[in-house]
């Protein structure tokens, strides 16, 4: 077995694993991270994609929006690629209590939370399609994240500083001399080679899968999976986040997020991250939520629902899984456990995921002697190679609670803010109409490229970087042409038209297990045109027999497998 | 204006039950909101997928599934609908060429091979008996048709033992175009300049690689393939055949023209954009039916009527979430698997077909529609093609068998 040194192992590729990576490299810390997956393969790769203003933990856990509402400043300047500068509403519908309004906003001043209110007459010019019998309207700093693309630019961060991102890399083991962890053995998932990782510390960001992690070097991390459920709709009816002004509660947001909207999310408890599925009824009951923000919401097309976990972290009795805080916490096993060489990163989300990182990296730097600050908050990420080199500058928003930082932004005259038109833009100044590979998320065939260039394992790791079969189609033209390329460009190395069939065969399937919650109507008829494809004119159901897992892809390892497997 | 029979519905099922009924002498009028699956489809006629002698296994089937829609149409509907077919191919110009019984292996554009009954002649040398006669084939393609990729297809040929090679040509000087999707290609091989240069192309290819056969994507040409495959051969002294792309499919807009030209030829009409929202009967006779028109609704009368409209891909069947499907021009009882957690296979490509689509509306010998009770909702109502129940058309690879059957059972009645 080879046997590589580091200084500080980082297991998980979500957001916060990788700006840990990212944060220890600046900072001249030897680091290696491994993920099972893709990055963004677990929970960050599966939320609504908000970048929170901090609005929703106001009142419950102020803590978080304290820190959200700081982040979400820190973030627009360090990747505004990756931002859409939506703006957020919490609007008192009939169904809620006309009471929390004044309260919201008094623990929005409390917490540092900018807030306005707004008129139901200005709310109604801006978002036509809301409900009249909304009361009152207040408007927050909410945006939308691309949080596939922000953790794929920190990687690249991270690797221009010199750490190394194992992606498909399982951990087998972490290794335990007496009461310190050395090291681990990870498992290559693309060939099955195992290679020892010696270091001096092991951070454990594996999130939603951080205690399954703290359990193989004998410590007990309780880490609650609460699987959160969300349906993306075939339409943007807003363009502005919306939030029910009450206490965060199921199928309360609505999310504007690329070309769809997103509405979320449920928050059941489930034993296992690995083990859960999607309910019928779940689907139902946000989309009938969706109604009293939307009038008509429910009769819109439901391109497909899925679910993340979120890591809760558990270290007290708690009844309700809402009632967890959403603030991380650093375990520092040495203390907790008496287990030297190792700290667990639990809790948090996706907007605190680079202060969660800082303090992480600042308690590995004290211990390792290294006294170089943080300086993550104000370098800014670089662009991927499937971004578009854009130049066009979408308008400011001018007015609002978000004016003062767009404008402070702005002015920093970094990579412009990502808006709706953008790959539209890029499309006709390029003329590449005749070169989309996926007409829905208008992903060029330059793009889907660099996708593949850029290492991906299989076709999903392709669809998280140019979005390639997220659209009302699913995949019915573009997962036939981006296996062809893959195939193309990757031949010479050694993948195998037996490789490319069985990444085609996987990505189908992966797809499908998401569009059976919402299949009817519109989309039902879509998935048998692409069965019609498939089957009819493809002949995809005769490949299997000339089929197989290789040539450098990784397309049905059970260490992989996460989604829906149902219990 | 009165017409003695309106087929709701342009499809395969819907052009032929039209012609049988104007063959009759029946003023017809077929009344669809658009095309039918021609244009999605492979465009060849698919009788029975698992089968070598699809005829035979047929004649199995409507023994052991007296429900399934070739039962009711009957086999000797089935093979007058063959010979009813491919004259109206002749016709055109456009030759239908198999035999129902035994199946055709065809390349497919990933490079599987798909069996299949019938193929129009522009694919028939790419059959896969011919393709193992050890001469090498070469598979060709454009950049930029994005629908049809040779590398990947000769490599799978390769897999399965088939000596093929895959290239792109360079596109020839065209005017300006913002797309290349396979109609707007097919309409390129109109011109006799674009054809040329591809046939130079073509013959150097074949001359330096000794290829017996060359495979282009099923874009040949959209009024006359079979001119343009013979050109082919003869420029460059190798058989030529198509593969059917991603659609649009250029063959089965052929298919179409083809029985647009027969019917229109027996007297028949076609009004495209009609979109049929509800019918108007008493008893069982239904009288009327009302489409969408501008500012208005549109009522059209008629003796009798086929319904032709297609399955959940057609359009014909609409499914809710709450686990209903309806029958959506004129609400006929659909026969559905019980309820929405019965509706899918956990895996897309299950051999057995997802139940949900086995729904559809249930008929008589004469392929009247029957309710929950098993009477008969319209005397003068035939359903044809993707609307009837009991079978999946697509998973049994019987898409165009079912339609033609049904479709020329419904002409004769």
């Amino acid at each position: 077995m080879r046997t590589i040194e580091t200084d500080v192992l980082v297991i998980g590729g979500g957001a916060t694993g990788t700006g840990c990576a990212r944060d220890l490299a600046m900072r001249g810390i030897r680091a290696i991270l491994v993920e099972k997956g893709d990055l963004t393969h677990g929970t960050t790769g599966r939320y609504h994609g908000l970048l929170h203003s901090g609005g929703r933990y106001v009142t419950k856990d102020p803590q978080s929006a304290t820190e959200c509402a700081r982040e979400n400043v820190v973030l627009r300047k360090i990747m505004p690629h990756c931002l859409e500068d939506t703006s957020g509403f919490f609007v008192t519908t009939p169904w809620d209590d006309p009471a929390y309004g004044d309260v919201f906003v008094k623990n929005c001043r409390l917490t540092g939370v900018p807030v306005q209110e707004l008129s139901v007459q200005e709310m109604l010019r801006r978002e036509p399609m809301l409900n009249p019998q909304i009361s009152r309207v207040f408007e927050v700093m909410d945006g939308s994240a691309d949080s596939f693309l922000a953790t794929r630019s920190t990687a690249l961060s991270a690797e221009e500083y010199g750490a190394q991102i194992w992606t498909y890399h399982h951990v087998v083991d972490l290794v335990r001399e007496g009461d310190r962890v050395t090291g681990a053995v990870v498992e290559d998932l693309r060939n099955g080679e195992r290679i020892g990782i010696l270091c001096a510390y092991v951070l454990n960001a594996a999130g939603a899968w951080a205690g399954k992690i703290a359990a193989m070097a004998g410590v007990t991390v309780t880490v609650l999976p609460g699987k959160g459920t969300m349906v993306a709709m075939n339409h943007r009816m807003v363009n502005t986040v919306v939030n029910r002004c009450k206490l965060p509660d199921d199928g309360d947001i609505i999310v504007p997020i690329h070309t769809v909207a997103v509405i979320g999310t449920t928050d059941v408890h489930v034993p296992d991250p690995d083990v859960y599925g999607i309910e019928p009824d779940e689907i139902q009951f946000m989309l009938a939520e969706g109604d009293k923000l939307l009038p008509g919401f429910s009769q819109y097309r439901a391109l497909r629902a899925w679910a993340g976990v979120r890591p809760l972290y558990k270290d007290r009795d708690v009844v309700n899984d809402r009632d967890i805080p959403r603030t991380f916490k650093l375990l520092d096993h040495a203390e907790r456990d008496g287990v030297e060489g190792m700290l667990s990163i639990v809790g948090g989300k996706w907007t605190t995921y680079r202060l969660m990182a800082e303090e992480s990296v600042d308690a590995l730097a004290k211990r390792l002697g290294n006294t170089r600050p943080c300086r993550t908050a104000e370098e800014p990420l670089p662009l991927p190679p499937t971004e578009h080199q854009t130049t066009f500058r979408p308008p400011i928003r001018t007015t609002g609670p978000g004016a003062r930082v767009a404008a402070e932004v702005e002015a920093l005259q970094r990579a412009p803010l990502y808006w709706l038109g953008k790959h539209l833009s890029e499309v006709e100044r390029e003329q590449s109409f005749a070169d989309l590979i996926c007409e829905c998320e208008m992903a060029s065939r330059s793009r889907v490229l660099a996708a593949i260039d850029a290492g991906a394992k299989n076709l999903d790791d392709i669809r998280r970087d140019v979005r390639m079969g997220m659209g009302p189609c699913q995949g019915g033209w573009c997962i036939y042409r981006t296996t062809a390329l893959l195939f193309e460009r990757r031949g010479e190395d050694g993948l195998s038209q037996a490789n490319s069939n069985d990444a085609l065969l996987h990505f189908l399937q992966a797809r499908w297990k998401g569009l059976v919650p919402v299949l009817w109507g519109d989309q039902l008829r879509q998935a048998r045109l692409d069965e019609l494809i498939y089957v009819g004119v493809l002949g995809a159901d005769r490949l299997r027999s000339i089929a197989e897992q290789g040539g450098g892809l990784v397309t049905d390892n059970p260490a992989v497998a996460t989604e829906y497997v149902k219990a | 204006m009165n017409y003695e029979t309106i087929v709701i519905g342009a499809g395969l099922s819907g052009m032929m039950a039209a012609l049988g009924r104007a063959e009759r002498g029946e003023r017809v009028m077929v009344l669809a909101k658009g095309h039918g699956s021609t244009h999605w489809a492979a465009g060849c006629l698919d009788l029975l997928a698992e089968a070598e002698d699809p005829l035979g296994a047929i004649n199995q089937l409507v023994q052991a599934k007296p429900a399934h829609p070739y039962a009711l149409a009957g086999v000797a509907a089935l093979e007058q609908a063959l010979t009813r077919v491919r004259g109206v191919g002749e016709a055109a110009g456009y030759p239908l060429v198999g035999n129902a019984g035994r199946n055709l292996l065809m390349p497919t554009a990933l490079g599987a091979l798909r069996p299949t009954a019938f193929v129009p002649a522009t694919m028939v040398n790419g059959e896969a008996r011919q393709l193992g006669d050890g001469r090498p084939t070469l598979i060709v393609g454009l950049h930029e048709l994005r629908d049809f990729f040779p590398p990947l297809i000769a490599a799978n040929l390769r897999a399965q033992g088939y000596p093929a090679e895959g290239v792109y040509l360079e596109l020839p000087p065209v005017e300006r175009s913002h797309d290349f999707s396979p109609v707007v290609v097919a309409r390129l091989f109109e011109r006799p300049a674009f054809r040329a240069a591809i046939g130079r192309q073509l013959a150097v290819l074949v001359r330096k690689g000794g290829y017996a056969r060359v495979g282009l994507p099923a874009v040949l040409g959209l009024y006359n393939a079979v001119e343009v495959v013979r050109e082919l051969q003869a420029l460059t002294g190798a058989l030529i055949f198509e593969i059917p792309t991603l659609p649009t499919s250029v063959p089965g807009m052929r298919l179409f023209q083809a029985f647009e030209q027969a019917l229109t030829k027996a007297g028949g009409r076609i009004q495209i954009g009609g979109w049929v929202l509800r019918g108007e009967g008493s008893g069982s006779h239904l009288h009327a039916v009302f489409s969408e028109a501008a500012s208005r609704e549109q009522r059209h009368m008629a003796r009798r009527w086929v319904l032709a409209t297609g399955g959940i891909m057609g359009g014909g069947l609409r499914a809710e979430h709450t686990g209903v499907v309806n029958e959506t021009a004129l609400g006929l009882p659909v026969r559905t698997p019980s309820g929405r957690s019965d509706w899918f296979q956990a895996r897309f490509l299950d051999e057995a077909g997802h139940p949900v689509f086995r729904a559809g509306i249930a008929v008589d010998a004469q392929l009247r529609p029957l309710d929950a009770a098993d009477q008969i909702v319209y005397t003068n109502v035939a359903v044809v093609g993707s609307a009837l129940a009991d079978c999946d058309p697509i998973r049994e690879g019987c898409l165009e068998g079912i339609a033609l059957a049904t479709g020329f059972a419904a002409g004769q009645l």
